[in-house]
């Protein structure tokens, strides 16, 4: 590149054409920034109400920054008296707390992205090496992510609250209903998001080539030996890029958690709509509170795989 | 003892048939290369060998037992790929002990045979490296190394110097060479290389079409090649070919064509007479010499130790000539040659069979 670039500037006599040349990563740079400005503003906002007490939050012209700090709504959503909804106080003081959500969530994330990830990764091995469901199967993958989630919201609650519970009374004589359960939205998370896993990691292991799992055969080693010692290591950053991407979509998924789960269970996101009252409205700083806390784990997991997300996204360097 | 036998070894992928029922018997301790163009089936011959590919029908064994339905890994080969095939996420030390590791040899003779076949292959500073840290000969270097610790009786190389610029392969050629001398193993060896087949074989097979063509010592091959793919496939530059009939004339056999007659020797067949074939000549035995038959140079290539000296004879090929060096042609120039009458290959027009 940058031979290519001192090339172009010795062969023209220093003219229009160089200064111009000069100027693109300027103007790229500006670009950029303003682009940058345009994406940050609503955190930035989110960020700034959370600090704000209520007479503040829709104040016009607004304060772009909280005039008067408070940690009063992390105070409200972190506080354990899990009963204290009942309280009969003015909306603004009452205590929402997000513990059991946060539970919720992390444990239903968890469990679909790891097993999605897990499932995912053999199934992509097998479609890549074997072409298990036929050539085209690879490209069709993705056809079940097609369907709008509305599409099948409904249908999915009429499995989960009606036809499961009342098919398991009449097969086993219990009624196992996945409505409004941990599992249920687990095993619900893992369906949508396997074909991500798959198609993302398809792309990993198709960069692994075939002769080192060749040269491990000739070796003598088995199938699953050459798995876990070969194929396996040369994927992990791809797993663990496709971990966070999923886990971030099933974190942030809002519709089916919506339709599937009351009262026991609530995820993040749906919480977070709960959060208004009859006297006062939507209740921003609060809400504000709750986005920050659930932007930060995602942020978080981000900066502690960089290392691998730089080598999963820059796949396709092994040496030949 | 590590001999290697091919019966009717058919591979077929759909409707394609790769290799079409070779026969083949490599000796124990030989080295044994497999030469020809591309898609002519010396790979998938030499994957079937391994195991990697089960053949659709025919019989491989290796010493006295039948292997055709063997593990790869249980056939006691070692095997250096063309991309050679280290693992990237390991050390070369954890490269070259993963085939020990595989069989749970312990830990100090892991280290110990490792250590051994690393200074076998000069590679002992690489061992703490990653692959991708070493140069494409030391990559060659623990390929290697990774083949012979587990000390196999049999070698397959598919086409492993590929990967090399020019001076390095004729220096791993030698190399080679020297280690097949000392392991004393049975080397079966792909290439589509002549002058790899060439310098390190033992015997060549020469495949063409999925069939083998000749099977044979580098320089009867050489010498007498067995059709006319083989002797174009052999030799730098390419024979010179030229289509033509062979008459008697006085009762001396001689090949005729476009004004050019050259007169044949050594032991014809009868009934030769009159039949089409194409002459070929290696460009050592066109002879620029006092002689009857006349061209005009149109290009020059000096090798230094030699001199290639391209003519246009009148016909629709071009001939090329090896003179000595001392000898300067100039384009434009006219000359008279001749072909060594001992050393001419008559082939069958029709199936490029030899004749003579």
């Amino acid at each position: 590149m940058s031979n290519a670039h001192s090339k172009t500037q010795a062969a023209t006599p220093a003219g229009q054409k160089d200064r111009r040349r000069d100027h693109m990563p300027l103007v790229r740079h500006a670009i950029l920034i303003g682009w940058a400005l345009i994406i940050m503003f609503p955190i930035f906002w989110m960020l700034q109400t959370s600090f704000k007490d209520s007479g503040e939050w829709v104040t016009w012209p607004p304060n772009w920054l909280p005039q008067d700090p408070t940690l009063k709504n992390y105070q409200q959503i972190f506080t354990f008296d899990v009963s204290g909804s009942g309280v009969a106080r003015e909306a603004t003081d009452q205590p929402f707390s997000i513990w059991g959500s946060l539970r919720d969530s992390l444990i239903i994330c968890t469990l679909s992205s790891l097993i999605a990830l897990f499932m995912g990764t053999f199934l992509a091995y097998s479609i890549s090496r074997f072409n298990v469901g036929g050539k085209k199967f690879r490209h069709m993958v993705l056809l079940v992510r097609m369907i709008p989630p509305i599409v099948i919201a409904i249908p999915l609650l009429m499995y989960y609250a009606v036809l499961i519970p009342f098919a398991t009374e009449a097969v086993f004589g219990a009624r196992i209903s996945l409505f409004d359960t941990r599992i249920g939205m687990s095993i619900l998370y893992l369906t949508v998001t396997l074909p991500f896993v798959i198609w993302m990691m398809l792309s990993f292991v198709d960069e692994v080539p075939y002769t080192l799992e060749h040269a491990a055969r000739i070796m003598g080693a088995g199938r699953m030996y050459t798995l876990r010692k070969v194929v396996l290591p040369l994927v992990a950053s791809g797993m663990v890029v496709t971990f966070l991407f999923v886990f971030i979509l099933n974190w942030a998924e809002f519709l089916l958690a919506l339709t599937l789960t009351h009262p026991d269970v609530s995820t993040l996101p749906v919480l977070l709509n709960k959060f208004q009252s009859a006297s006062e409205g939507r209740l921003y700083g609060p809400q504000a509170a709750i986005g920050t806390v659930i932007t930060i784990p995602v942020v978080i997991l981000g900066i502690a795989i960089q290392k691998h997300l730089v080598k999963g996204f820059s796949f396709g360097m092994l040496r030949r | 003892m590590a001999r290697i036998g091919i019966k009717n070894l058919v591979k077929e992928f759909g409707s394609f048939t790769a290799v079409k029922g070779i026969n083949l018997e490599i000796n124990d301790g030989e080295f044994l290369i497999m030469v020809g163009p591309s898609g002519c089936g010396k790979t998938t011959t030499l994957n079937m060998i391994s195991g990697l590919v089960m053949p659709s029908s025919g019989e491989i064994s290796i010493g006295e037992n039948d292997v055709t339905h063997t593990e790869p890994g249980e056939r006691g080969l070692g095997m250096v790929f063309q991309d050679l095939a280290l693992f990237p996420h390991m050390s070369v030390f954890e490269n070259i002990a993963f085939g020990l590791r595989v069989k749970n040899t312990s830990e100090q003779e892991v280290k110990d045979r490792v250590q051994q076949a690393a200074e076998a292959m000069h590679i002992e500073q690489l061992l703490s490296k990653r692959p991708g840290q070493c140069s494409g000969g030391e990559a060659q270097r623990v390929a290697l190394a990774r083949t012979i610790v587990t000390n196999p009786s049999v070698y397959l190389m598919d086409e492993p110097l590929s990967s090399l610029d020019a001076k390095l392969r004729i220096d791993m050629r030698t190399e080679l060479k020297g280690l097949h001398e000392r392991l004393s193993g049975t080397f079966v060896y792909v290439t589509h290389d002549q002058a790899e087949a060439m310098t390190m074989a033992d015997r060549i097979v020469v495949m063409n079409g999925g069939e083998i063509e000749q099977l044979g010592g580098p320089l009867d091959i050489y010498r007498k090649p067995a059709t006319r793919f083989v002797a174009g496939f052999f030799g730098m530059p390419t024979m010179n070919f030229l289509d033509g009939e062979i008459a008697a004339v006085d009762g001396a056999p001689m090949f005729v064509t476009d004004g050019i007659k050259a007169p044949l020797e050594g032991d014809l067949p009868a009934n030769l007479s009159g039949r089409k074939a194409t002459l070929g000549v290696r460009s050592e035995h066109v002879l620029a010499t006092e002689a009857e038959n006349g061209g005009k140079v149109s290009l020059i290539e000096p090798l230094g130790d030699a001199t290639l000296v391209y003519f246009d004879y009148g016909g629709p090929t071009r001939l090329v000539s090896k003179v000595d060096p001392d000898r300067l042609f100039a384009p434009g120039d006219d000359l008279t040659f001749a072909f060594d009458a001992n050393n001419c290959h008559l082939f069958d027009a029709d199936n490029g069979a030899r004749l003579n």
